[in-house]
């Protein structure tokens, strides 16, 4: 056996769902003192001062840029955008030849399930003991002292989906945060953001179970295991909405988060690289009645660009990765720009991290994948790119209703960047998330310290000054 | 007179077939450490005849306008599997690990001329690499060789130039690993004054099963002939480090060393290069709690030489990016580009290559913007002074998919 390090193989290790705070049916059955939404987010934003930022360039991550204009954020919501605003007595930021953008999303993460350091005991992202488990939800894994979450913040990362491993053919439950590190894993969760199902197609779950010498050990054994659940989902889902509550089935975890799907209460984030696996996958749901969100990783998804436009789902892919395993190996750099520009213009390209280091550039990544696309003869410009790490993942997760773009009424998760966010010299100056300052690069009362930080090399200092 | 002014788009297709080259009105970063400047650089065969201005050509020379566009010297991937990993996950597309031998492996015969690492490594800007076996649970993994990238079956290449290990937590104690490390350098220096078979009789090196590759390959690393990387975080474990050099009289490169900040001045006081990651700021392990993106920083005023490794697997180019990053965390941005050619030359004893002077290997390369924003890319490299097609597997996939013609993709080349 050749040592297959984990840096190089993260995929190894990758794949989760979203977490659904509704449970459908399960609710109005719920009125015999049991609580009905178990482990909804009790986020609460920090206190927060109205800001206005002056003459900032912006993006406001739709695709639209506007040069020299004001911001005004307060009650932790965007409140206006335009010219000479003013507001007495509130707090103004001079953001002359600055940048703002929305907050940055990544779509797909696992910080807190694979924490760091990366030790046996943190590792708990995949739940690799059987093909199917949709029981188990990522956020139930999190841990909150996890030191890279404040690294993501100061790459400007405001919310971020934490998706269980690939090891499984459906992995579990998924869930969104607030980058705000708390003590309670509910006191992170981004408030009415659905849950999403993680699944994964190819080298991964056949690997882990074959190697077992048990089902999946080949990709039709996968295509398999997934038709068999939904089988099984279909005939719970069937019971559960039997008027007679007496003739219900008895619950079961799994099966709650397979009905959530085909429900469209819990949305799919599948891991799959491969071109005709994508297909296979679409043509399962609609067999089988869902509706596919992501799909995540999608190296080769350039090659099925059109019918993922039309299909309405997003592809969720790294700049540049590839060659770490066979399925990773038709890598082209104008990927997330063939995807955005599908169908004249209507795809959705999302780039996303599955990285701790990744997820501290995504600004980086997404200027990569645009100057490759205008190198393969597109005109993107950086306004339109910006989409890809704002409105584009917040749509994917289900909360651009929230988040994801500067627009009057949405939260104030917004990056104040020194410069302009596609060079490699510009740093993001503050982050505010629901209007409130979360990180001040200038002030170091405003970076967060986590506990795991605190003391660790010598008593008297954080981890890094 | 017959000087042909080509432009740089036509470039990429053709090959160039005049005795010369000017390379003229660059913005020339040489790799040197010095600040960059507005300069010509005539290329004769395959070596840099002359930089300068105003500088004197003869009729037969092609004549490249480059217009301020920045010019570096080719990129050197100071470690990589570039030619001996195909597809990690499969272990039969695999060069870099041995069974039997430890410090003695070399993968010098494993090099594969046609990896499609090579042209898209190529295309990327990075003209030679270092490759080397990769991490073993023994404190020496072998020997890394450099490779010429230009692709030719006709391998260019110094064999064996550097071995390559690790110290830091492990399956045992590192104090183990350590001692181990310590008795290997310890049966190296006994071969240089007995014949290899007793030292083989030895019973350490009977117990750690080591072949005479080993042994040989570990008398040269003793009183400081071959480079010895040793990749190593905990802050203590590179004061150990440092202290093997001194006594062992190593030719020593700490390798990763995310802790270096806090041993800053005896690393200094040391003069050992370094090969890091910037953008690795994760406290990965318990050895790496000190790590962040202000390393390159913090070694580059102390005055240590740098070099830049990137955990990306098949993308060693990205340590553009990486250098990119640290340069936006307060490194100097010549140190940066130094780091990228002329100090992993210098380092390695690479001949001739690693930096635009006269004499040199004309390895260069033409970006169309700053080479250390990520979103930069060469518009023109150039090997032994020989133009290089910059087409790629991926530039191929690309051309595939972006021709809209309505027939299957398998009929579209």
């Amino acid at each position: 056996m050749k040592n297959i390090s984990l840096i190089s193989l993260p995929l190894l290790l990758i794949i989760s769902c979203s977490d659904g705070l509704n449970f459908g049916k399960m609710d109005s059955k719920s009125n015999d003192g049991r609580k009905e939404n178990a482990f909804e987010s009790t986020y609460m934003p920090m206190d927060s001062q109205p800001v206005l930022f002056r003459s900032a360039n912006i993006y406001d991550g739709l695709g639209q840029e506007f040069l020299n204009y004001d911001l005004l954020i307060a009650d932790g919501k965007i409140i206006e955008m335009g010219s000479s605003l003013s507001q007495p007595g509130i707090e103004v930021i001079d953001a002359s030849n600055k940048w703002i953008t929305p907050g940055i999303i990544d779509i797909h993460s696992h910080m807190g399930v694979y924490s760091a350091p990366s030790v046996t005991t943190s590792s708990d992202g995949n739940e690799a003991t059987a093909p199917v488990t949709a029981e188990v939800w990522a956020e139930h894994s999190v841990w909150t002292q996890d030191p890279q979450f404040a690294l993501a913040l100061k790459g400007g990362v405001t919310s971020f989906h934490v998706l269980p491993g690939s090891a499984n053919l459906f992995g579990g439950r998924g869930a969104t945060f607030k980058n705000i590190s708390q003590n309670t894993i509910q006191a992170m969760k981004f408030p009415n953001a659905p849950h999403s199902l993680k699944m994964a197609c190819g080298e991964n779950p056949k690997r882990v179970y074959g190697n077992r010498r048990q089902s999946p050990s080949t990709r039709m054994g996968n295509m398999a295991g997934y038709r068999s659940a939904w089988i099984d989902a279909i005939d719970y889902k069937e019971g559960m909405d039997e008027s007679d509550a007496d003739k219900h089935p008895k619950r079961d975890l799994a099966l709650d988060t397979l009905m959530g799907v085909l429900e469209g209460e819990i949305l799919i984030q599948n891991h799959c690289y491969r071109a005709e696996e994508m297909a296979m996958m679409i043509e399962m749901s609609k067999e089988f009645g869902y509706k596919i969100t992501t799909f995540h990783h999608a190296v080769e998804a350039y090659k099925i660009a059109d019918l993922l436009a039309d299909e309405g789902i997003c592809a969720a892919m790294w700049a540049d990765w590839w060659g770490f395993k066979h399925e990773a190996y038709d890598m082209v750099q104008a990927n997330i720009a063939i995807i955005d520009q599908a169908r004249n213009g209507t795809g959705c390209a999302i780039v996303h991290s599955d990285d701790e280091v990744g997820i501290q550039h995504l600004n980086q990544e997404a200027s990569k994948a645009m100057s490759a696309g205008n190198r393969a003869g597109f005109k993107i410009s950086k306004a339109h790119a910006m989409r890809w790490i704002t409105s584009n993942p917040a749509k994917a997760a289900g909360i651009l209703d929230q988040t994801g773009s500067i627009e009057p009424g949405k939260d104030a998760d917004v990056v104040l960047w020194s410069g302009n966010p596609f060079s490699v010299y510009t740093r993001a100056e503050k982050v505010f998330i629901d209007g409130a300052i979360a990180f001040d690069i200038y002030d170091p009362k405003i970076q967060p310290v986590t506990d795991f930080d605190l003391g660790i090399i010598k008593p008297q200092t954080i981890r890094v000054q | 007179m017959k000087n042909f002014l080509l432009s740089l788009f036509i470039l990429a297709s053709i090959q160039i077939v005049a005795d010369s080259i000017l390379i003229k009105g660059g913005m020339v970063h040489t790799g040197t450490g010095e600040r960059a400047q507005l300069q010509d650089i005539l290329i004769t065969g395959k070596v840099i005849t002359d930089i300068g201005n105003n500088l004197v050509i003869d009729g037969n020379t092609q004549v490249i306008e480059v217009n301020g566009l920045p010019v570096t010297p080719g990129l050197i991937s100071p470690m990589s599997n570039i030619g001996i990993v195909e597809i990690n996950a499969l272990d039969v597309t695999r060069d870099d690990e041995s069974e039997l031998l430890k410090s003695g492996f070399s993968i010098f015969n494993a090099f594969n001329p046609h990896s499609t690492g090579i042209p898209w490594n190529r295309s990327n800007g990075v003209t030679s690499a270092i490759s080397s076996p990769s991490a073993s649970s023994f404190p020496l993994f072998g020997l890394g060789s450099h490779f010429i990238l230009d692709g030719s079956i006709d391998i260019q290449g110094s064999k064996d130039i550097a071995m390559f290990g690790r110290i830091g937590s492990s399956y045992g104690s590192r104090a183990e690993n350590l001692s181990i490390l310590e008795s290997l350098l310890v049966l190296g220096q006994q071969s240089k004054q007995m014949p290899v078979e007793e030292v083989l009789e030895m019973r350490l090196a009977d117990k750690l099963e080591l072949q005479s590759q080993d042994i040989i390959a570990l008398a040269q690393v003793v009183n400081g002939k071959l480079p010895f990387v040793l990749e190593t975080n905990r802050a203590v474990d590179i004061l150990q480090a440092i202290a093997l050099q001194k006594k062992y009289d190593l030719n020593l490169i700490l390798a990763s060393v995310e802790e270096a900040p806090l041993v800053i001045a005896q690393l200094k006081a040391s003069n050992i290069p370094v090969i890091i990651d910037p953008m690795d700021n994760i406290p990965d392990s318990f050895d790496e709690l000190g790590s962040s993106l202000e390393l390159g920083k913090i070694l580059d005023n102390a005055g240590i030489k740098v070099m830049f490794s990137t955990q990306r697997s098949h993308n060693y180019h990205l340590m553009r990016q990486g250098s990119g990053n640290a340069v936006a965390y307060g490194m100097s941005y010549e140190s940066a580009i130094r780091g990228m050619s002329k100090s992993v030359a210098e380092t390695f004893g690479l001949v001739k290559r690693g930096s635009i002077e006269k004499g040199n290997f004309a390895d260069i390369v033409i970006w169309d913007a700053d080479p250390l924003e990520p979103s930069s890319f060469p518009k023109l490299v150039l090997i032994n002074g020989q133009t290089q097609d910059l087409t790629s597997r991926s530039s191929k996939l690309t051309e595939r998919y972006m021709n809209k013609d309505n027939k299957p993709s398998s009929y579209k080349h």
